[in-house]
C-alpha cells in the first residue's frame, strides 16, 4: 500500500494545503481578540436579595433582556428585564432551587441555577429555628456570657454578624464575577483545528481506498 | 447568528435538520479528493472566525466567513459549516447540538446562494471587477444569514420585521468586514494561488 494519493496532482494540492494552512495560521493570529457569541447569565445571593447578571462574552451587558425565574419543579416564579448594565435584582420568593432564564435578543438563551443550599443561608425561617435551637442550651448561653453583664440578644447577634459577613463578602463575589472563564481557551481553539484536520486525514484516507 | 438550544420550537428544529441533511449529502457528493484540504482549511478558518469579535454596534457579534466558504466550496460549504459549527457547540458552547441542523441551514444555504451568483464572476479576467463581486459575495452572505435567522425566529414570538431589523443592523459591521476579508482573499488567491479557485470551479 502505498502513500495515500491526494488528486493526480499531488504537487499541486500539496501547495493549496499550505496556502490553506497558512490562512488557518493567520486567523488564529487574529484570535487573542477573542470573544464568544453567546450570552451568559451569573446569579448571586447577597442578603435576601438575588442578583442576575447577563453578558455577552467581551463583556457586553445584555441589556433589555428578559429574565424568568422558575423554582425546581418548573413553574414560574416571576420575570423581568434586565436594566442597561445587564442587570436584574429580586427579593427571594421562595426557598427552592431558582432556574434563571434568561432570553436576549437574536436567539440568545442561557441558564443558570442557584442551588438550594445556597438559600438556606438566608432563609429567614432557618435562622429564626437555629436561634431557638441554641437558646435551648442552657450551657451555650453561659459559654457566649460568662458573668457578663451585657446580655446578648443570640438573634440580634446573628443577624449583626449576618450583615456583616455579606459586607466583607462582596469583594469576594465581586472577583469570582470578574474571573469568571470568558470565551474559549487557546487549547480548546487548538484542539477543535485539530479534529477538523484529523476528519480531513480520514476523509482522504477513504477516497484513496476507493480508489484503488 | 448561533441560536441557542431551547429557543425553537421542535417543527422548526427538525425542519433545519432535514435542509441540512439534505445540503450535506449534496456537498459530500461533489467533494472529490482534490478537494478535501481545502474544504478542512477553510472549515477551520469557519471554526476559528467566529472568535473574532466586532464591537462595533448595539450587539456581540462575531466574523461568519460563510461568504468566503461558499465562493471557494460551493455547496461543499455544507460539510465544512456542520463540522465547523458541531466543534463551536462542543467545544465552545456556541449554539448547541440540537440548533445544529438549523444554524448550519442558516449560515451555508446563504453560502451555496452566494457561490451560484458569484463564482462565474469572480474568475473573471477584470481584477477590479473580480475582487468587488467577491466584497459583494461578502457582504451578501452576511445579510442573507440575517434573514434567514430572523426568518427562523417567528414562530419563537418575535415578529419578523423586528428581528430581521435588529439582526442586519447588528450584523452591518460584520458585512463590509465579511466583505473586505472576501475580496482581500480573493485578489490575494488570484494572484499567488490562482489554482485554488480552479479547484473551486472543477467541481462546484
Amino acid at each position: 500500500m502505498q502513500a495515500v494519493d491526494i488528486g493526480p496532482k499531488p504537487q499541486e494540492a500539496k501547495r493549496v494545503l499550505a496556502m490553506a494552512f497558512a490562512l488557518t495560521l493567520v486567523f488564529m493570529a487574529l484570535a487573542p481578540s477573542a470573544s464568544a457569541h453567546k450570552v451568559n447569565v451569573f446569579a448571586w445571593v447577597e442578603g435576601d436579595t438575588v442578583h442576575v447578571e447577563g453578558y455577552f462574552a467581551g463583556k457586553k451587558k445584555a441589556q433589555d433582556s428578559l429574565v424568568e425565574v422558575f423554582d425546581s419543579s418548573g413553574e414560574k416564579l416571576l420575570d423581568g428585564r434586565t436594566n442597561q448594565q445587564g442587570e436584574f435584582s429580586f427579593k427571594i420568593p421562595k426557598i427552592t432551587d431558582l432556574k434563571i432564564v434568561l432570553t436576549a435578543s437574536m436567539g440568545h438563551k442561557n441558564d443558570f441555577v442557584i442551588p438550594l443550599s445556597d438559600l438556606e443561608e438566608v432563609s429567614p425561617q432557618t435562622t429564626a429555628e437555629s436561634s431557638r435551637l441554641t437558646e435551648a442550651e442552657p450551657y451555650e448561653k453561659k459559654m457566649i456570657s460568662p458573668g457578663a453583664a451585657l446580655e446578648v440578644n443570640l438573634s440580634q447577634m446573628e443577624s449583626l454578624i449576618d450583615k456583616a459577613l455579606d459586607r466583607k463578602l462582596i469583594p469576594l463575589s465581586k472577583l469570582i464575577r470578574e474571573t469568571r472563564p470568558e470565551g474559549p481557551t487557546f487549547v480548546e481553539v487548538v484542539g477543535g483545528i485539530g479534529y477538523i484536520f484529523g476528519l480531513m486525514g480520514v476523509a482522504l484516507y477513504f477516497m484513496s481506498k476507493k480508489k484503488s | 447568528m448561533h441560536i441557542s438550544e431551547g429557543v425553537l420550537s421542535a417543527p422548526v428544529l427538525i425542519s433545519g435538520a432535514v435542509l441540512t441533511a439534505a445540503g450535506v449529502a449534496v456537498g459530500l457528493k461533489k467533494m472529490d479528493s482534490e478537494k478535501v484540504p481545502l474544504v478542512g482549511v477553510l472549515s477551520s478558518a469557519f471554526f476559528v472566525a467566529s472568535l473574532i469579535h466586532v464591537p462595533v454596534g448595539p450587539s456581540a457579534v462575531h466574523l461568519v466567513l460563510n461568504g468566503l466558504l461558499g465562493l471557494l466550496l460551493g455547496w461543499t460549504a455544507f460539510p465544512a459549516i456542520l463540522v465547523g459549527l458541531a466543534l463551536q457547540a462542543l467545544l465552545f458552547q456556541f449554539g448547541g447540538l440540537t440548533t445544529l441542523g438549523i444554524n448550519t441551514f442558516n449560515m451555508a444555504m446563504p453560502a451555496v446562494c452566494c457561490y451560484y451568483l458569484f463564482a462565474r464572476g469572480i474568475a473573471h479576467k477584470r481584477r477590479g471587477l473580480a475582487i468587488g463581486l467577491a466584497f459583494a459575495c461578502g457582504f451578501l452572505a452576511i445579510f442573507l444569514s440575517a434573514i434567514l435567522v430572523a426568518f427562523s425566529l417567528i414562530f419563537t414570538g418575535e415578529s419578523f420585521l423586528a428581528a430581521a431589523k435588529l439582526l442586519v443592523v447588528a450584523h452591518l459591521p460584520v458585512m463590509f468586514i465579511e466583505g473586505i476579508v472576501s475580496a482581500f482573499c480573493l485578489g490575494f488567491l488570484k494572484k499567488a494561488r490562482p489554482e485554488i479557485l480552479r479547484v473551486t470551479h472543477a467541481s462546484g
